[in-house]
């Protein structure tokens, strides 16, 4: 569905159901310089399960009109917007990576109204390197390639893909070559309070974390994990920092446990 | 490096989409010879139905040895997907029947196999799907022959059996500005030789049954989705693709270009074109065509040195009237060639010999070596007369738009000894030679008006 948040076009995928504000609200954050397709399958059955699916490409990436927000502040300020716009009072948060920094930031000032956070390749801080920042912005398509390699792990480095026949590392040069790489990474590399704004989240956390993840090493995760209140679980998974897309399968298991066990 | 994988070809060929972790740990691609795949429970069938988990149904729609021979196609092209099919022309037909309904129009070059221009210019007519024929490197004819309902231009990449160089960059160029996706069947280059997405094209088609396979034992296709067309974009001509991006009833009106993005056509192809026409590829010929892929790129150069020095070879044989190969100086898109084509563009020639259709009929019947056969791309060495098999059902005028002469020969040189190829063409142009000077005498008798 589209709506006009801040006077620009934002699609929201909703997980091929008609989004439905009585039902339990999930809300799904992608990662820098992705869409909402990192969680096409996750989506889908929170949607076709008794919830409502909030998948929104942030603004400037993909089907979302608009200039990309320069900070992790702006894009939980824009996503409360978006909640209000939709009449969501409450609901999960659900973040991978940078979408992870702004379920952080979101959470920590709207605590009373969010269910849950899950946190998917995800730390307080996520540090850029001085070399992809700089390709972002005058390379694209060397810093999405750099990405990509360091992204994904061993198994889709080798081509494998949990939807038979598709190559997601192609689908993730597509997309990303045409989002705003740059203004996320700076974004992303500007957030110095994630710590501070795990601190003041009252609510359930879960973690999900990747053992082989390059871009936000376990151990910062696990770190995150210590610095939250009410940490219920943390799963680290045998795969990259492409989560959601590497692992669909046991990433939606790790979520449904989690978001279908709360009160 | 293709966009899909960071290994180089040679490497994608042997390893991509598989890896040896299974409980035996088979090293070789496994054969799935399954017809489905157990549920773990009612909720995993349906997730998997309702595409809330990937994972495989049923062998009409995908199957784990057919996966792994698309992911590594996929990635030799560098697109986000691949369909395999039955075979080259169920390739070709889902393709075209999964952007178009009835009412719509396709844009083709008019120098293409000739069962694809039946297909195109017969069969989907019957369906309401019309094609308008032009010559593929006539730019500005492709432009204007582009309507309303224009919803793909099609070409080969090299031409069969005229072979005919598409310009990709200029077709893509076309195809952006009147948002319109460019379908290039690229058989007769397979990845080895190019790569038609790397230069614009949205589309790559193959028959896998060619080159590929190599072997000439196992019919199969694919449909490469280069994921780089945005089906859904505003656009000047407002032209619009309601099979990708409008809600599809059969599938809780999905949008396959909102939910899937790149990989939007693909997906709808499996959705629908699997699922209804079936044309499946099976698991054993999709471990054949893998056993040919994965020798790919040693071949291909074999199949070109041996395809050049043949040409040259034929130039200067007395008995040869015309020889057509994109490496000849005074072939029309020999530049174009060079620049698309760096490695060669392919090892299919074709050839008239002096003396006409009968002396060219002579010379294919005293070939040993040599097979007469409706195929190419196999490592052996093959030939054929199109005019009487392959395109024998077009008019006489498409023949001519499509660059076939009544005593073309074509053919599809093997990796054999080329010694061992030359001396076969050498007896067979003997007995060409024989039947030409018989036929001139014939020739000049008659004229003296004597028997």
């Amino acid at each position: 569905m589209y709506l006009s948040v801040n006077g620009d076009k934002t699609y929201i995928a909703t997980g091929g159901k008609v989004f439905d504000k009585s039902l339990p609200t999930v809300v799904f954050l992608h990662g820098s310089g992705l869409d909402h397709r990192s969680w096409a399958l996750q989506t889908r059955w929170f949607a076709f399960h008794g919830y409502s699916v909030i998948a929104p490409d942030f603004p400037g990436h993909s089907l979302s009109e608009g200039e990309a927000l320069n900070s992790i502040e702006a894009m939980a300020d824009w996503l409360w917007q978006l909640l209000d716009e939709m009449g969501v009072e409450k609901c999960s948060l659900v973040g991978h990576s940078q979408g992870g920094l702004v379920v952080l930031e979101a959470a920590a000032n709207k605590p009373d109204r969010v269910r849950s956070v899950s946190l998917v390749g995800c730390a307080a801080v996520i540090g850029v390197n001085d070399y992809l920042l700089t390709t972002s912005q005058t390379d694209r398509p060397s810093a999405v390639d750099a990405m990509l390699m360091w992204g994904f792990g061993e198994a889709y480095q080798f081509g494998r893909s949990n939807i038979p026949g598709q190559a997601p590392i192609g689908i993730g040069y597509q997309i990303m070559c045409d989002n705003p790489l740059f203004q996320d990474l700076s974004a992303c590399q500007s957030y110095i309070t994630g710590d501070q704004a795990a601190a003041k989240i009252t609510a359930p956390a879960q973690l999900i974390l990747a053992k082989k993840d390059k871009m936000t090493p376990l151990k910062f995760g696990l770190a995150l994990a210590e610095s939250l209140p009410n940490t219920v679980s943390t799963a680290v998974l045998e795969v990259g920092h492409m989560i959601p897309m590497e692992a669909p399968e046991k990433c939606l298991t790790e979520l449904q446990k989690f978001i279908t066990g709360l009160e | 490096m293709s966009k899909s994988s960071f290994f180089d070809p040679q490497t994608i060929a042997l390893h991509t989409g598989y890896q040896p972790e299974s409980e035996h740990g088979s090293r070789a691609v496994p054969i799935y010879q399954t017809t489905s795949y157990a549920f773990q429970d009612v909720s995993h069938g349906a997730a998997l139905f309702n595409v809330e988990r990937g994972g495989h149904i049923y062998s009409r729609m995908t199957n784990p040895t057919v996966a792994v021979l698309e992911q590594r196609v996929a990635a030799l092209e560098g697109g986000v997907a691949c369909v395999c099919t039955a075979s080259g022309m169920s390739a070709l037909f889902t393709t075209f029947v999964s952007l178009c309904s009835a009412g719509d129009h396709i844009v083709s070059a008019s120098q293409i196999y000739g069962s694809t221009a039946t297909l195109l210019g017969h069969t989907l007519k019957r369906f309401g799907i019309e094609t308008t024929f032009v010559d593929v490197n006539d730019h500005a004819a492709i432009n204007d022959a582009i309507q309303e309902n224009t919803k793909l231009i099609f070409c080969e990449s090299i031409g069969n059996p005229a072979l005919d160089i598409a310009d990709i960059p200029a077709l893509a160029a076309i195809g952006k500005d009147r948002h319109v996706p460019i379908v290039v069947d690229a058989t007769f280059a397979t990845p080895a030789l190019h790569n038609p997405i790397a230069h614009g094209a949205n589309i790559v088609v193959h028959s896998l049954t060619k080159w590929i396979g190599g072997s000439g034992n196992s019919i199969g296709g694919a449909i490469v989705d280069g994921g780089n067309f945005k089906w859904g974009a505003s656009n000047k001509d407002n032209r619009e693709f309601p099979t990708v991006c409008e809600p599809y009833a059969p599938f809780h009106g999905i949008s396959f270009y909102e939910e899937f993005g790149p990989s939007a056509f693909s997906m709808r192809i499996r959705a629908e074109s699997m699922r209804d026409f079936g044309a499946t590829l099976s698991p054993q010929n999709a471990f054949n065509l893998l056993q040919g892929l994965e020798s790919l790129a040693l071949r291909m150069p074999k199949h070109v040195e041996n395809a050049e020095a043949l040409v040259q070879w034929l130039l200067n044989h007395e008995a040869v009237g015309w020889v057509n190969h994109p490496s000849m100086d005074n072939h029309p898109n020999k530049e174009i060639a060079k620049t698309l084509f760096p490695n060669g563009a392919g090892s299919i020639l074709s050839f008239g010999v002096k003396g006409g259709r009968e002396a060219g009929a002579a010379f294919m019947d005293s070939l040993q070596l040599a097979t007469n056969l409706a195929n190419v791309g196999d490592s052996r060495t093959l030939v054929l007369h199109p005019g009487s098999t392959t395109h024998s059902r077009m008019d006489a005028q498409a023949m001519k738009n499509a660059g076939i002469s009544e005593d073309l020969i074509r053919v599809s040189v093997g990796i054999e000894s080329l010694r061992d190829i030359k001396n076969d063409f050498s007896q067979g142009l003997r007995a060409a030679q024989k039947v030409a000077e018989k036929s001139a005498v014939d020739s000049a008798l008659t004229k003296k008006g004597g028997v």
